[in-house]
């Protein structure tokens, strides 16, 4: 047993996906006590906030501030504010107005708003340009005027009784305040939602129901295909011939439909994590229940098998103890398959819309699904679906790793 | 010849029996559940409704139309007889179009765009498999992890993927449908080159799935022949080595064509839900809508049909393999 | 003196493990055959005997490696040549190979003419289909084997048949020496009959020149082979004529394995059945000195550091023991009288199985 473990631990492909397997479980274990809290709750307002670190606007003002005279502050200033279009429309009006345009670089801030200072006029009425362009120029103009010119920033607040505006403080362009000392900052490493849930919190709690529901799904499958297996290998006869058919049956008609006209037909109240993983399970036993009975099969007559039958052991003892110890390395292979495909099932079904329901917790597919249905692929807020899509990847991944490296370790022929 | 009809009857008669047990499983399933659906379409019909008497007729009238009042014995006759006429009832989500014709405007699409995608996936992976296996050292330390990551990217994961990079950042390929939405369908060649243009993504996410998980397998099995003893028996006799990875290449192939009539059903079921991230009007968009509308005829037809067409490739991979196979023959006349 | 068709001088070939560990298989073997002769190797499983046998063909793909010595073939020196060369002008026509496995040696999916054709257009590119295809027949005729057979995959041939279809392909360019790894060990006792009789039916007719047969099945070689050697842990211990090695054993393991099998014919012997003791050397730190001392139940303690070089010590008989042969010679009759004292005892090591060498 511990030469066995040696060795498996000596294949470098099992390595590496058992170590990203467990760097996911511990994530799932440590992140919720860093960052505790329902991952359902609905933080942010709107959709789909960016990644990053929110200051809070409010709190800001009221932080004591610094005084900083950064001499490209106001560069950076109008570089953020200039849009690619911006840029691109600056150039266009310098050709549409006959300036000469050769040698410009769009990117170079100052040299676009040198040409820009020492060219624009208003009045000018460039040959072509529709009137609603011509106004696009003005509005642009006077951003950029706004940026370099206005100073200081005045808060204030309607006064109670009289109405009259009251000044509460004064925001300058050299103010500075210290992130640290802000009273309210939200990191949100991965943005938030459609709902604008937390997404990294809600992706953490995904990847936990889903790699339980591929465990749930998997013990299930394993447990069937390994009974079945057994009996059909080792008793033989007219319990293997029905056991054989039923297995080809389900072999060839695809689980998928089945599982979607079960998952179906319970109904979308009655479908929580766990029924999920049952009929997940309850319908990808069969290769595990083919690969078992012919394991058996070629075990069934080895002479400790047969010391153990003459010697009168009982049926049970015989698979518990000169059968099952020789095909648990396959059973254990198996079983991590089997996971593996129930969290892609549990995937595919939720994005069909059959998944768990989705009021307790968040899945995998669930996160996907929701990511579809709210179009985060077409208006570009990748990180609600791209880590859901790298998450599944990688646990499946870790699982096929360490299944063919237990493959090369129990089945020499294909080491190399 | 004597063998191989014995085979091939053996086959027809097992593609039967599948068939017969796919039908009354999709028949039974849904009936077997605690939820009545004939409740549950009524309830979704019905809802905002307050009259009693007008929520009980919309329940007669759907009783009737699946039959549900009868004995299930009977209810299945009937779902037999319509099944043989063509008749899968009619769509709620789409009332009064047939479900039958739902089906049909969609089942070409998916033929059209999995078979190809399947087969082509097939091919370029085994072709990679076995080259890792033959060439090793580099090559397969490159190969083997990349097949290894890619088999494990779920089929709408590749999908989003290059949807978002192709269609959505780069606009080199339209976003969603199978052809752009202010065309009707005819034979022109703009419509023609649309399709096609519509037809990559999808085609390519499935194409790149499968090649990972056939890479892998034909690796695996091009090793195990490549230590063969016939293998270095014919080297000993001074046979070329390129004929020799033509063996090699031939045998451990044969397994990969059982392993797809095996694998088909989990893979069109990865595929089909590649559809609807492209909205490909196939019956995966066809269930999605389906099953988002809570039309239940049309997931029944829609599952029967998918069962019918796996049934069928899995059949003929099996005649296929018959023919390869040469010990398929040998074995139909040990028994 | 007739002609020499195999001589090997010195050969040393190694695997290298999926650990990156040199094994020294085959360790400065050298060996003599003439034409007309047979030679039979024995040993226990894993002492480097199908090594050899690979090894002697001159064509090394990985993990096995060619290290050093000549393998000289009816006066061609095939060591050194390249490899294509040796694939095309050597394999098949000088040394041709019978696998140990040979239920496995056919490709299933390829029928018995078109390997045959694969096999003489590997040597003679040019030459027609239909020529081979009769080639075979007449082939096939002459050793009676049945000619349906040509027209079949290797799964619809049963496990003799098999055997001896795989014997006539790998003869069908009259190779000069044949090299029979363990052709008949897993066949019924009619059908390894017929294998044999095949194999003497081909030196006689001569088809081929000269064999090399391996086995751990010595009653087998004392009916097949003129001369025996027996190899141990990659090396060889003795060597001498089928008669001598079987009843005049020199080197204490050859006498151990002769004793641990059971003579069929030629007043059998009064033989106690034993088995060697212990297990044979792990050849990735081979010991410094002798490499049976460890198992030898005469070992000197000089016998553990002391190289051993092979010994000639009579006509054509050879040996590599720290112990003088007259001395061996007296320790063995002394044991024999004492084991002929008490006869009738069971054997002390526990079952031996009787035909399936140690």
């Amino acid at each position: 047993m511990k030469n066995t473990l040696r060795q498996v631990f000596h294949s470098s492909k099992f390595v590496v996906g058992f170590v990203i397997f467990v760097a996911i479980l511990v994530t799932m274990f440590v992140y919720p006590l860093i960052n505790p809290g329902n991952p359902l709750e609905m933080i942010g307002v709107g959709t789909f906030a960016r990644p990053g670190t929110y200051v809070s606007l409010y709190d800001a003002t009221k932080t004591p501030t610094e005084t900083f005279r950064l001499a490209d502050a106001d560069d950076k200033r109008l570089a953020s504010q200039l849009s690619a279009e911006d840029r691109v429309a600056m150039v266009e009006w310098f050709t549409a107005a006959g300036i000469d345009v050769e040698g410009l670089d769009i990117s170079d801030t100052d040299a676009l708003l040198d040409m820009w200072r020492a060219n624009y006029d208003a009045s000018v009425k460039p040959k072509g340009m529709t009137n609603a362009k011509r106004n696009y120029y003005k509005r642009l103009n006077s951003a950029i005027e706004q940026v370099s010119a206005a100073d200081t920033l005045i808060i204030t607040d309607k006064d109670a009784e009289t109405g009259e505006l009251v000044e509460q403080g004064r925001v300058t362009k050299t103010d500075y305040v210290n992130v640290g000392q802000v009273t309210n900052v939200k990191t949100l490493p991965l943005g938030t939602d459609n709902f604008g849930r937390d997404v990294l919190k809600e992706l953490v709690s995904a990847a936990g129901t889903s790699i339980v529901i591929g465990l749930l799904a998997g013990l299930v499958a394993t447990l069937i295909g390994l009974t079945l297996g057994l009996l059909s290998g080792y008793v033989g006869g007219f319990v293997d011939d029905i056991i054989v058919f039923i297995t080809n049956l389900f072999t060839v008609i695809p689980g998928f439909v089945l599982l979607i006209l079960i998952s179906y037909s319970i109904g979308q109240e009655q479908r929580g994590a766990a029924v999920v993983a049952l009929v997940i399970g309850l319908t990808s036993w069969t290769w595990t229940c083919r690969s078992v009975r012919s394991q058996v099969i070629s075990l069934r007559n080895r002479d400790h098998v047969n010391l153990s039958k003459l010697s009168g052991h009982s049926l049970v003892r015989i698979i518990l103890t000169d059968i099952l110890p020789y095909i648990a390395s396959y059973v254990v292979m198996a079983f991590i398959l089997q996971v593996s495909s129930g969290i892609l099932a549990e995937a595919q079904l939720s994005l069909l819309g059959l998944g768990p329901k989705t009021t307790e917790v968040p899945t995998l597919g669930l996160m996907m699904n929701w990511a579809m249905l709210y179009s985060a692929h077409t208006n570009g807020s990748w990180w609600a679906y791209f880590p859901v899509i790298l998450t599944i990847t990688l646990i499946s991944f870790s699982l096929n790793l360490m299944n063919t490296g237990l493959d090369q370790v129990f089945n020499p022929t294909l080491r190399d | 010849m004597k063998g191989y009809r014995k085979y091939f009857g053996k086959k027809i008669v097992w593609f039967l029996i599948t068939l017969v047990v796919a039908v009354i499983l999709n028949f039974i399933l849904p009936r077997l559940m605690p939820a009545d659906p004939v409740s549950a379409i009524t309830g979704k019909m019905a809802q905002g409704m307050t009259d009693a008497s007008a929520v009980q007729e919309i329940y007669k009238r759907y009783e009737e139309e699946f039959g549900t009042n009868k004995p299930l014995i009977e209810q299945f006759l009937i779902f037999v007889k319509n099944l043989f006429r063509g008749d899968l009832g009619t769509s709620f989500s789409q009332y009064p179009r047939k479900v039958s014709n739902i089906i049909s405007s969609a089942i070409g699409w998916t033929v059209a765009l999995q078979l190809p995608a399947i087969i082509v996936g097939w091919l370029i992976g085994n072709l990679l498999g076995a080259l890792a296996a033959y060439i090793r050292k580099g090559f397969d330390k490159v190969l083997l992890p990349i097949s290894l990551f890619l088999s494990n990217v779920p089929a709408f994961g590749m999908a989003v993927v290059l949807l978002v990079l192709f269609a959505v950042n780069w606009k080199i390929a339209p976003i969603s449908g199978g052809y752009a939405f202010d065309m009707i369908p005819n034979f022109s060649w703009r419509f023609i080159q649309s399709v096609i243009s519509h037809y990559q993504l999808p085609f390519w996410s499935i194409v790149l799935v499968s090649i990972g998980g056939q890479a892998v397998g034909m690796r695996s099995m091009s090793i195990y022949e490549l230590n063969a003893d016939y293998v270095k028996y014919a080297r000993f006799l001074g046979v070329k080595d390129r004929k020799i990875v033509g063996y090699v290449f031939r045998n451990a192939m044969l397994p990969q064509v059982t392993g797809l009539a095996m694998s088909i059903g989990t893979m069109i079921g990865g595929a089909l839900v590649a559809e609807i991230i492209f909205s490909y009007p196939g019956l995966g968009s066809t269930m999605y809508s389906a099953v988002t509308a809570a039309d239940y005829p049309l997931i029944s037809a829609t599952t029967l049909i998918i069962t019918f067409m796996v049934l069928v490739v899995s059949f003929l991979l099996d005649i296929i393999y018959g023919f390869i196979d040469p010990r398929v023959k040998a074995a139909q006349f040990d028994s | 003196m007739s002609k020499t068709m195999l001589e090997v001088k010195g050969l040393t070939t190694k695997y290298v493990t999926r650990f990156h560990e040199d094994v020294y298989a085959v360790d400065h073997v050298s060996l003599k055959i003439e034409q007309g002769k047979s030679l039979g190797i024995a040993g226990e499983s894993g002492c480097g005997k199908s090594t050899l046998a690979l090894s002697l063909m001159g064509y090394y793909f990985p993990p096995l490696h060619y290290m050093s010595g000549d393998i000289i073939v009816d006066g061609k020196n095939i060591s050194g040549m390249d490899p294509d060369d040796v694939r095309k002008n050597v394999l098949g026509t000088e040394i041709a190979y019978i696998p140990q496995a040979a239920m496995n040696a056919l490709n299933p999916t390829r029928k018995i003419h078109k390997f045959i054709e694969d096999v003489i257009l590997a040597h003679d590119p040019k030459a027609n289909k239909k020529d081979i295809y009769e080639m075979a027949k007449g082939r096939f005729a002459e050793l009676g084997l049945p000619l349906e057979a040509l027209d079949k995959h290797a799964v619809e041939l049963s496990g003799g048949m098999k055997q001896r279809v795989v014997i006539a392909i790998s003869t069908i360019l009259k190779p000069k020496v044949l090299i029979a790894d363990e052709p008949s060990s897993a066949l019924d006792v009619t059908s390894q009959k017929m294998v044999i009789k095949m194999l003497r039916d081909m030196m006689d007719r001569g088809f081929i020149q000269a064999m090399i047969f391996i086995t751990h099945e010595l009653p087998l070689l004392y009916n097949v082979t003129d001369d025996i050697m027996v190899m141990y842990a990659g090396q060889i211990v003795e060597r001498g004529s089928a008669k001598q090695m079987v009843f005049d054993p020199v080197h204490p393991y050859s006498r151990g394995l002769m004793n641990s099998i059971l003579v069929p014919e030629e007043g059998t012997r009064d033989v106690k059945l034993t088995a060697i003791p212990g297990t044979p050397p792990n050849l990735k730190r081979p010991p410094a000195g002798c490499r049976f001392a460890e198992r030898c139940r005469y070992a000197q303690p000089a016998c553990r550091y002391n190289q051993m070089p092979i010994i000639d010590f009579e006509d054509g008989r050879t040996y590599r023991c720290g112990i003088s042969v007259p001395e061996l010679r007296e320790i063995y009759r002394k044991e024999d009288e004492a084991n002929a004292a008490q006869p009738t005892e069971a054997p002390t090591d526990g079952p031996v199985r009787l035909t399936k060498g140690v």
